[in-house]
């Protein structure tokens, strides 16, 4: 922003300056002049607010942590390093290259030989339970040791396929047929996204245990009960990451394709291409980047899974950062330190290939007259074609997986073994009134994560909003600018909850007698600010990034300096986004839990996710009644800023 | 009112990333090179050039909206280089209007006199509305930019960078988005205001005959340099460089070898053919020289050639004829019809040595 200050002054080109000399009082001058400095100055100064707020709430904290795997009694050492890679329980097969990189006849033969020995065969599956035997291809691979980091990117593989198998049909349905509700739904495909994972773990107990849902459906016609979970938890994972990432998918997907503009595929056919022709040739390569975009998001995520794989899998399916969290709640912390480096290391790599993604995705998005919408059931004899059929059979399967959850934890508030009850919520109620101070009462839950949403909104919505400004058309060095600012996205809860909690509520010292420490209310809402400043980017960013440079030129041009030109022009016009971003980052508060849950421990700071947790003990009821509580307050805030951002965007 | 200076400006695109749209990504990209221009005062001055030129690249950097890798901009002698562009005192029309879309007309309007005070006397509303007057918008000031057509939102733009009274207006092709008929109109609109305000006016164009038509003076680029000063007349007749002659209407280039100069006059060759040149310097061996559709005439006595006619086009009192002699494209004017039969086909034809103008000697 160097071009906000002037090098020359002219002594009477400004407006203040002609003012200045009209008055007299050498005071009104200074303070006039103090006022247009920071006037001017006022982006530079927020961004610098905001570059300082990271520095203290994100990269110091980072840092110290960080600093565990490479520090050794004083001096700097690789060691731990070498020890991670070489060892076969990290990294599988990899460790043999590790120990000896050069030997490189030595790795080809290897992978030679293993790809000969696979075998592909035609055999049959048993559905489990019911006894029914379908035909399948079996491939029989070598067994092959992945490791701890394979496997969290086996699983973090599978998860995103699962999640484009599940968001595509649903992105073909939202952007191709006209229904009832499909803006709903449309919107409604944000809300998975920002439900805390412990929600999502305990809906899916709640739906798939042994006292779940499905099993209770299934007693009804005397079946099971089935150990669902115990069968196959890696299956369970998987359907649990889908149901977060595939309305990712979705939502980026129908994105894309409603900035399709209708005339290319018009100009395709009446070259003679097959309406099926036109989609492949024209259509599909507009989504694909943003198909790819959501896929690598999503395998961003699931790579850094974690509550979801602590509740329904255990140590059995450690990932990465289940294994960090047991190593730092086992004190081993330079493991854990170093762990944590590389898995920050891959999903930064992988955050940066994102977000290159994301701005070629960016320039395809012209101004779209997208093909218009076709009804979904035009009428009774349209349900039977095959294709409305399939539809229908989607439906269902998303039922189960989306609503399922939700649904299962709502229910399971409401019933014990015998039928419909109100003792969970009688409970809470009864904790609420009777309940010692250092008992987890449910309303403080509810007001602290109503407070603290606020307050991080506020912080994180002028945070995102200037990340935004700086980033946007500014290059390549944007995209490391913004690479390093989604550093949120990519570096593990558990180490910044952790980094958090030795850095600043422990205080750190500082030259001079001083220290610097943040506690309490504040080092959660920073926190949560940090966490969630990069959703307000992410929304506000492409918006910004499709106004006219020109806008903002003529407001400089006629007077305005570049502060007041986005107060003015910019942000305005990107209302809506901003309003979007807000929901997000009120959202992200609630449902944080990593570093909320360390932050608030011994304090009476918890919120209600920390509420679920701690409620949760041997009778799951109270913990899903506080679920369906907070379930309620997220939906609620969500519909509240939903119908007002819908507003905006007329 | 201003003098505007451009000392040796030069601008690198690339190392640190260009922001403008003429900005190729590849790092150190040349997009001006050692540019000097002087505009006087009150004058209606145009960058005229192909697209990539430089010619925006040079409007945005008296704006402000570019600082120069080296050189000086200056107004009336202040160094200007580095000024924030808010702090120019500069009025400027985009191409796409960029009217703000949450602002009605009126806003639009108003929204500079927030930062520069109106004209004594005036209060700001009065200031408005004698610039939607001066555009032919008067009572328009309520309406949602959208609503208006493309000329009008063009004419609330002019109005909005008039509004404050700025000392300098950019417009930088202001009038490309828009029809032909409306572009002639809204063109002479635009003179009429600016002779009427006596406001110093840059004004960026690709089209060559626009630029001739609206300007006091031009500056032809190319490649981020500037080929040619001058009045339109100057231009159009004398062009200095080869690059000129060909930009600026329709020209014939011809380069050929001195085989004799005398006292009043040289003989050339080109393709095999002799031409007689007016004197040309005494150390000249080769030449470009060029001659202008309306000088080859079917009746000139001198330096006669046979054109094989290819296309015509009819411009009502007049054919223009493309064709080529010894591969080379010709453009011909003649008059319709000619002796009662079409154009096609052989068409001979010669010049005046007065109607040629050398471009270069060696």
């Amino acid at each position: 922003m160097s071009d906000d200050e002037p090098r020359h002054d002219r002594p009477s080109d400004t407006a203040t300056g002609r003012d200045v000399t009209d008055r007299t009082g050498v005071e009104t001058a200074r303070i006039e002049a103090v006022t247009a400095w920071i006037e001017r100055h006022a982006l530079t100064l927020l961004a610098l607010a905001t570059a300082a707020t990271l520095a203290v709430m994100l990269y110091v904290p980072v840092a110290i942590v960080f600093a565990e795997a490479v520090v050794d009694r004083g001096s700097v050492t690789l060691a731990s390093f070498a020890d991670v890679l070489s060892d076969p329980f990290f990294v599988g097969e990899l460790a043999t290259i590790a120990a000896d990189p050069l030997a490189l006849s030595d790795h080809l033969a290897g992978i030679w030989g293993w790809l000969t020995a696979i075998s592909i065969s035609a055999t049959a599956v048993t559905v489990p339970g019911i006894g029914i035997s379908i035909p399948w291809f079996a491939v029989d691979t070598p067994s092959l040791r992945l490791g701890l980091f394979g496997f969290t990117a086996y699983q973090a593989a599978l998860s995103t396929f699962a999640s484009l198998a599940l968001g595509l049909p649903a992105a073909a349905v939202l952007a191709k047929y006209d229904f009832r509700g499909r803006r709903t739904i449309r919107s409604l495909t944000i809300l998975p996204f920002v439900l805390p994972g412990i929600l999502v773990a305990v809906g899916f107990y709640a739906t798939f245990g042994r006292a779940g849902t499905i099993n209770s459906l299934l007693g009804v016609v005397g079946l099971g009960p089935y150990p669902f979970i115990e069968w196959n938890p890696l299956a369970i994972v998987i359907v649990a990451h889908a149901f977060y990432n595939a309305p990712l998918i979705a939502r980026v997907t129908v994105a894309a394709w409603e900035a399709v503009d209708v005339r290319s595929v018009e100009t395709a056919r009446s070259l003679g291409a097959s309406r099926r022709r036109a989609f492949v040739d024209v259509v599909l390569p507009q989504l694909r980047p943003a198909i790819l975009a959501g896929a690598l998001l999503t395998f961003i995520f699931t790579f850094m899974t974690f509550p979801i794989v602590l509740a329904l899998g255990g140590l059995e399916l450690a990932t990465v950062e289940v294994w960090i969290y047991d190593r730092v709640s086992r004190l081993a912390l330079t493991e854990a330190a170093t762990l944590a480096i590389l898995e920050t290391v891959i999903s930064l790599g992988l955050t940066y290939a994102y977000l290159r993604y994301e701005s070629a995705q960016s320039g395809l998005s012209a101004t779209g007259s997208p093909p218009p919408r076709e009804p979904l059931f035009p009428n009774l004899r349209s349900v039977v074609s095959p294709r409305r059929l399939a539809i229908v059979g989607y439906g269902l399967l998303a039922l189960v997986v989306f609503v399922g959850p939700l649904a299962s934890l709502v229910l399971g508030s409401v019933t014990d073994g015998s039928g419909f009850t109100l003792r969970h919520y009688a409970f809470l109620l009864d904790r609420q009134l009777e309940g010692e101070s250092f008992q987890t009462l449910p309303v403080r839950a509810i007001v602290n994560s109503l407070l603290f949403g606020l307050a991080t909104l506020l912080v994180a919505v002028p945070m995102g909003v200037v990340v935004s400004v700086v980033t946007t058309r500014a290059g390549r060095s944007g995209t490391v600018v913004d690479t390093l600012a989604m550093l949120p996205l990519a570096v593990s809860g558990i180490v910044f909850g952790i980094g958090l909690l030795q850095g600043l509520v422990f205080g750190i010292s500082l030259p001079g007698g001083w220290r610097l420490q943040v506690t309490g209310t504040v080092a959660i809402v920073a926190a949560h600010a940090v966490a969630a400043y990069p959703f307000v980017t992410r929304t506000v960013s492409p918006q910004l990034d499709d106004l006219d440079p020109a806008l903002v030129e003529s407001a400089r041009a006629l007077g305005a300096s570049r502060g007041r030109a986005l107060l003015d022009v910019e942000l305005p016009l990107v209302a809506s986004a901003i309003v979007a971003g807000a929901a997000f980052a009120f959202a992200i508060s609630i449902g944080e839990f990593s570093s909320t849950v360390i932050l608030a421990t011994g304090s009476d700071a918890y919120t209600m996710p920390v509420a679920v947790e701690r409620y949760l003990g041997r009778r799951s009821g109270p913990a899903l009644a506080m679920g369906t509580v907070l379930l309620a307050v997220t939906a609620a805030s969500f519909v509240v800023v939903d119908r007002v951002g819908g507003r905006f965007e007329q | 009112m201003t003098d505007l200076r451009l000392d040796g400006v030069s601008k690198r695109y690339g190392g640190g990333g260009g922001t403008s749209p003429d900005a190729a990504d590849e790092p150190g990209t040349l997009a001006l090179r050692d540019v000097d221009l002087t505009i006087r005062d009150g004058e209606f001055f145009t960058l005229v050039g192909p697209s990539g030129c430089g010619k925006t690249t040079t409007l945005r950097t008296i704006a402000g909206f570019e600082d120069p890798t080296n050189g000086r901009v200056s107004f009336d002698g202040d160094d200007v280089t580095g000024v924030a562009p808010e702090r120019r005192d500069v009025g400027v029309v985009f191409q796409s209007y960029a009217l703000f879309p949450h602002m009605t007309v009126a806003e639009n309007v108003g929204y500079g006199l927030q930062f520069r005070d109106p004209p004594t006397g005036t209060s700001r509303d009065d200031r408005i509305e004698h610039l939607l007057d001066l555009v032919d918008l008067a009572g328009m000031g309520e309406r949602d930019p959208a609503q208006l057509s493309g000329g009008q939102q063009q004419r609330v733009a002019l109005a909005r960078a008039l509004a404050p009274e700025p000392s300098l207006l950019l417009l930088d092709e202001p009038m490309s988005a828009l029809d032909a008929r409306l572009r002639e109109s809204l063109r002479r609109q635009v003179k009429r205001i600016q002779t009427q305000l006596d406001i110093t006016t840059v004004y960026v164009t690709h089209d060559q005959s626009e630029a001739l038509a609206i300007s006091d003076r031009l500056a032809v680029m190319n490649a981020g340099r500037v080929e040619q000063v001058g009045s339109p007349r100057e231009i159009y007749r004398e062009p200095a460089t080869r690059f000129v002659a060909e930009f600026v209407g329709d020209n014939n280039v011809f380069e050929g070898t001195v085989d004799e100069t005398t006292d009043e006059r040289s003989r050339v060759t080109v393709d095999g053919r002799t031409f007689f040149l007016p004197a040309l310097p005494d150390t000249a061996d080769r030449v470009t020289f060029c001659v202008r559709p309306d000088a080859l005439s079917r009746a000139a006595e001198h330096n006669r050639f046979t054109v094989a006619v290819e296309t015509t086009e009819f411009l009502g009192e007049r054919v223009r004829c493309n064709g080529r002699w010894n591969g080379r494209l010709i453009v011909l004017h003649v008059d319709d019809p000619i002796d009662g039969r079409s154009a096609d086909g052989d068409l001979t034809v010669g010049f005046e040595p007065s109607a040629a103008h050398v471009v270069d000697v060696e």
